[in-house]
């Protein structure tokens, strides 16, 4: 007994003396490694939303497809970013700034977080297969694709603050600032049926769009110098 | 009443004034459709639709459209703008990322009718304007030239705020073909083209597209020519075929050179008829008689009266009993030849030259008749020639005992009278052929004229081919047969050296002359040996044969028997058996016969009481040292 009480004390002590400690790569500057200049990021960023956008569009045209003729219900639609104001026009996203429209980028990208990992949740759990066999796996990829946006993003606009390009009103952004749980609710909590994923698909997919967009002004109007 | 007429009237023609005032059948307008809505910069768009049948009725078209989770529906703001059946909406009634509701209501007396609703998103209805300014310019590069097409946006895409993103296409063609080369530039706005082709005029065209939306039209056609210029490709052609035709050049020089050789190679010669004294000219000509004038050879056939039976007296056999009784043998032998031989008409001689022999000779004769060839008789015509020749050089040397090196006088060994034949008989003393065609040649020569003796030699040489057994010559002592009959193929003696030959006539020899029937001129008989111990020899001719001097000869001492050959070479030979002896000719005389036979017998007691030392010089024995030392 004591010997195993001993033996339980040294893999406590080894644990906490032989734990990693974890330092951020690149943390001590630029004589540590190479940070990627903002052009670099933009076009990194940009590159980004515009497969996501891909990706989006052929999953929504697979249901589509799929889905019976209805159209009345397109016109009834409504997404949950709904209450997230995104400018609608090109003079309304010149009008916003760059900071705001960073901000409202990181928002859309942030608000579906959520729906898409419970689509990809449904559309596992179907037992239908009314859609192809990889839509899973893609709403899965796109899931990681979102996470990875936004990160590049956080990541571009700090860059973005780091040169002055924008000013310090663009704060950290929370996500449950937003839209909490509106996201979930929004839709049918539980399984979705094939008309919420066809709902879900066309929203997802403009809003990757106007990611897109919003990205692409705001690479045009911080760095003229580049292709635009 | 009046009222109620006019009230029956009115409702009569009720019916029909209703008619009328529609004109025609009531009818609702068609149902029209909305082709296409398009917008070119994402700020605006524009709807499309198609009118229904509309009856002839005046309809009135309309377009309604509500906005995404609104219940409002807003008619169209510009109907005029875009054209007919169209619908404009600008900036102000334009939102981006919002669904939009369209329906077009056709509108007449008769009633409405609705469309179809449309759901669009102006992002998916983008259809940009072509590219603007399209300029295709020729440029240089390291000598080569290349196109560069350089173009703008649409002024109306707003590409600069990076509101919209456009992808440009190029197509170029070649002025004349119908197939349009496809470019993609991506998003960039100037394009190169490589490998043009020199001289041609090129169709260049643009167009655009957005990240997602429909393709523009194709700008306006921009042409550009190519100026002219000398690919590597045809220089190099050009060298290629400079130097073939050099090469060809010189390989037609070459030929030309060598053209001689090369027709000798390719086609050789035929040989024609190579007669001598043929002339081809003169055949052509047609004379023949001239022509073949020159192939007659005037002495051919010979025209000399010879009996064929002359001509062949060729042989020469040399046959040296080494005893008594192979003497006696031949003698018998030889008259039984003898006997034979004047029964038949083919050569017949003591056979001890030829296969049918029994005697020694035999042994020889396979050997002889494979040697025998035409080549040997020819040789032996040609020795003639040159051993005369020879002769006449060393003629004055005659009398001398010592002739010229080589000169056989006697053969050692007359047991091999079948001489291989050599090359150079005269240089090779065994050859016991050679030493009596010396012997014949010597004795000949100076007993007959030079010349026809070696004609005659020579065509004995011929003739020698017609025999079988050609390798020695017989001495054919016989004048009776015509043929050549040799009789006493023992014992020839040829001392020529010795031998005075001017004391030689033909008219101190006997007339018998065995060989007087034959080419006298190929024998030589040997007359008699006088005091000296000289071996007389008698040129045999054939006019000079006479039967009766046979029987004198066969007394005669016309032979000097070799009774042997002791072991150093000696030659030894019974004198007195000579005088005595029978000449072994044939005789066909009974007493010739007899005379032989008793001259055998003489010989046989005798003994040899002349002998003759023969010095055997590297086989052939000196008959002159012989004489020179009578043993006896």
């Amino acid at each position: 007994m004591q010997k195993v009480w001993f033996t339980v004390l040294i893999l406590v002590y080894l644990d906490f003396s032989v734990r990693v400690g974890t330092v951020p790569v690149c943390a001590y500057g630029p004589a540590g490694c190479k940070v990627p200049s903002l052009a670099d990021l933009f076009e990194r960023v940009i590159q980004q939303s515009s497969r996501m956008h891909g990706m989006s569009s052929d999953l929504h045209s697979e249901f589509e497809q799929s889905l019976s003729p209805n159209k009345n219900l397109i016109g009834k639609r409504r997404c949950h970013t709904y209450a997230i104001r995104t400018p609608d026009d090109k003079e309304n996203a010149q009008r916003l700034g760059r900071e705001q429209l960073t901000e409202v980028i990181l928002k859309l990208l942030e608000a579906w977080n959520d729906p898409l990992s419970h689509l990809y949740w449904s559309l596992s759990q179907d037992q239908n297969q009314d859609f192809s066999y990889y839509s899973p796996s893609k709403a899965l990829e796109i899931t990681d694709m979102v996470q990875e946006l936004r990160d590049g993003v956080e990541k571009m606009a700090q860059k973005m603050k780091l040169e002055g390009v924008t000013g310090n009103t663009v704060g950290s952004i929370s996500p449950e600032s937003l839209v909490p749980s509106f996201a979930v609710s929004f839709y049918k909590r539980g399984g979705l049926d094939s008309v919420d994923h066809h709902d879900l698909l066309y929203c997802f997919r403009r809003d990757s769009n106007k990611v897109k967009n919003y990205l692409h002004i705001l690479k045009c109007t911080t760095l003229p110098g580049l292709v635009c | 009443m009046m009222r109620k007429a006019g009230e029956i009237i009115l409702l009569l023609l009720l019916p029909f004034v209703m008619t009328h005032a529609d004109g025609t059948h009531y009818r609702m307008p068609g149902k029209p459709t909305l082709t296409s809505c398009r917008s070119p910069e994402k700020e605006t768009f524009t709807c499309w639709w198609e009118p229904g049948p509309d009856w002839g009725l005046r309809t009135t078209y309309a377009l309604y459209y509500r906005k995404e989770n609104s219940e409002m529906v807003y008619e169209c703001p510009d109907y005029r703008t875009a054209g007919a059946n169209s619908c404009y909406f600008n900036k102000n009634d334009t939102s981006i990322w919002v669904n939009y509701n369209i329906t077009v209501v056709a509108t007449n007396s008769a009633g409405s009718t609705f469309s179809d609703s449309v759901d669009i998103d102006v992002v998916y209805i983008v259809q940009p304007n072509p590219p603007e300014r399209v300029t295709a310019t020729i440029l240089e590069d390291k000598g080569w030239p290349f196109l560069r097409v350089s173009w703008e946006p649409p002024h109306k895409a707003d590409t600069r705020s990076g509101w919209i993103t456009l992808f440009y296409q190029i197509r170029v063609k070649l002025e004349g073909e119908s197939e349009w080369e496809m470019h993609y530039a991506g998003q960039q706005k100037t394009f190169n083209i490589y490998s043009l082709r020199s001289g041609g005029t090129y169709l260049v065209q643009v167009n655009c597209k957005p990240d997602h939306g429909f393709w523009s039209d194709w700008s306006s056609t921009s042409y550009v020519k190519v100026p002219e210029y000398y690919t590597r490709e045809r220089s190099v052609w050009l060298l290629i075929a400079l130097f073939s035709a050099f090469i060809f050049l010189i390989l037609i020089w070459l030929i030309h050179m060598n053209i001689r050789s090369l027709k000798h190679c390719i086609l050789p010669p035929v040989p024609g008829p190579k007669i001598k004294g043929f002339d081809r000219h003169l055949l052509k000509n047609g004379k023949c008689d001239e022509v073949f004038s020159t192939l007659v050879v005037s002495d051919f056939p010979p025209t000399m009266s010879s009996n064929y039976e002359d001509l062949l007296v060729e042989y020469l056999e040399v046959y040296i009993p080494e005893e008594h009784e192979l003497m006696l043998e031949e003698s018998k032998d030889l008259h039984d030849g003898f006997l034979k031989s004047e029964g038949s008409a083919s050569d017949s001689d003591s056979g001890r030259g030829s296969c049918d022999s029994h005697t020694l000779l035999m042994d020889k004769c396979g050997e002889v008749k494979e040697k025998q060839t035409d080549q040997e008789g020819g040789r032996m015509g040609t020795e003639a020639h040159t051993q005369q020749a020879d002769w006449d050089e060393s003629h004055e040397d005659m009398v001398s005992p010592d002739m010229s090196s080589g000169r056989v006088k006697t053969w050692p060994s007359v047991f091999s009278p079948l001489p291989q034949y050599s090359p150079s008989p005269l240089h090779h003393p065994n050859t016991l052929e050679t030493a009596w065609q010396q012997q014949q040649h010597y004795l000949s020569d100076t007993l007959l004229p030079a010349d026809s003796l070696s004609s005659d030699l020579s065509q004995a040489g011929h003739n020698i081919k017609d025999t079988p057994s050609s390798n020695y010559w017989k001495f054919c002592l016989s004048n009776k047969r015509p043929h050549l009959l040799q009789t006493d193929a023992r014992w020839h003696l040829q001392a020529h050296s010795d031998v005075n030959i001017s004391n030689i006539s033909h008219k101190e020899a006997p007339a018998c002359t065995y060989l007087s029937s034959l080419r006298s001129t190929e024998y030589v008989e040997v007359q008699r040996v006088n005091e000296e111990d000289r071996v007389l020899l008698h040129p045999v001719s054939s006019e000079r044969h006479d039967g009766k001097d046979c029987l004198q000869l066969c007394h005669g001492e016309d032979y000097s028997k070799v009774k042997g050959v002791d072991i150093d070479n000696v030659l030894l030979l019974h004198r007195e058996v000579m005088e005595e002896e029978v000449d072994m000719c044939l005789c066909d005389n009974q007493e010739t016969n007899g005379a032989t036979e008793s001259c055998y017998t003489t010989i046989t007691p005798q003994k040899p009481t002349s002998c003759i030392q023969a010095q055997a010089m590297s086989g052939y024995v000196d008959t002159a040292t012989m004489f020179a030392q009578p043993s006896h």
